[in-house]
């Protein structure tokens, strides 16, 4: 599966796509919105691992975006943040399909998550 | 014993700091997992070793909580410091933190900068602050820059951080101006996964030696700084 991984600390993004790709995904990694709004276009992923709290623009401002294309509006995002208080409930209309607490989650979490995809 | 009603509990500070730190300890505390996971020993020297440095940064910023407690009622030397070397010496005390992470943290200044007035140890840790903020603000390719300059007719040294990552949005930018000028004292992120604790910390330090920060917006990146008092001593330390 091609996954975009959308994190800004260095070493959190760099831990992902290890995991991710012995998994043989194939990852693609962004540190801002911006820069994965960019990507998307070229990559074309089919699924988005996203840390809500971005340098420049938010986790929030990119699940915007993403429901304003056609394209896009449906591609499937798991959220992995260090905030405490995020509601599924109120974030699958983004597409969002599991969060995933920096602070609690298991590294065989995120396989997992990707594997319901 | 301390009794519970000598403490003076300051409710939102405990719990920014708390949010503050939860972010190094979230990624030892997953790094460490990782390691049961390693399959090679170059895997595993990877994550030990940001296990270390993570842990170090945390510690850095527990250091700081201390001081900033204790500012009000503790004395702090001033004396005069060559900007010059004090930036030499945090560019190889961070390098290779951001080596690690594949950063470049480099030096420049601007002629010959006089000597400024400062705390050396209180210095040190707003420029390593606003440093290890870059860290991570700074693009994937991007230097960290620090920069040293004199204004207004030598009066003032100013020490700055710069870099090149993606700009600051309007409205962070608004929000950051706004609590430089002591208008809110909540809601600002002097970095993405920042409650705004490092700023206020560096600010605390910045004002007990005379001093005050701020930031320049730019549209590759942002620079943070300390401008500080110039010594009118001539002779170089």
């Amino acid at each position: 599966m091609k996954i975009l991984v959308v994190e800004d600390d260095n070493w959190w993004a760099e831990n992902t796509a290890r995991t991710l790709e012995k998994l043989k995904h194939q990852v693609v990694t962004v540190s801002h919105a911006v820069g994965a709004i960019e990507v998307i276009d070229g990559f074309q992923p089919e699924a988005l691992i996203l840390d809500m709290i971005l340098t420049g623009e938010t986790g929030m401002a990119l699940l915007h975006e993403l429901q304003t294309y056609h394209d896009t509006s449906k591609l499937p995002v798991i959220l992995m943040s260090s905030l405490d208080n995020l509601n599924l409930d109120d974030l699958i209309p983004y597409g969002v399909k599991r969060i995933l607490d920096k602070a609690t989650m298991e590294p065989g979490d995120l396989a997992a998550a990707v594997n319901a995809l | 014993m301390t009794e519970r009603g000598d403490l003076n509990y300051d409710l939102p500070g405990l719990i920014t700091a708390a949010h503050e730190l939860k972010s190094p300890l979230a990624l030892v505390r997953q790094a460490a997992l990782l390691l049961d996971q390693a399959d090679s020993p170059d895997e595993r020297a990877r994550l030990v070793h940001q296990i270390q440095l993570t842990a170090e940064r945390a510690l850095r910023l527990t250091s700081d909580l201390t001081r900033a407690a204790r500012l009000d009622d503790a004395m702090f030397s001033l004396e005069p410091i060559n900007p010059l070397a004090l930036c030499t010496e945090i560019v190889q005390d961070l390098g290779n933190l951001f080596r690690q992470q594949g950063r470049v943290l480099d030096f420049q200044a601007r002629r010959h900068p006089l000597l400024l007035v400062a705390n050396r140890d209180l210095l040190r840790r707003i420029v390593t602050n606003f440093a290890d903020n870059a860290l991570n603000y700074a693009g994937a390719d991007g230097a960290v820059r620090l920069q040293v300059k004199a204004l207004q007719k030598g009066q003032v040294i100013r020490i700055g951080v710069r870099d090149y990552g993606p700009a600051l949005s309007s409205d962070m930018w608004r929000k950051l101006q706004k609590r430089l000028s002591k208008q809110d004292y909540q809601e600002v992120h002097q970095r993405p996964q920042s409650s705004g604790l490092g700023l206020y910390i560096a600010e605390r330090f910045a004002e007990v030696m005379g001093g005050q920060i701020g930031a320049i917006r730019h549209r590759d990146g942002a620079t943070f700084y300390v401008d500080l008092p110039s010594s009118r001593q001539t002779s170089l330390l």
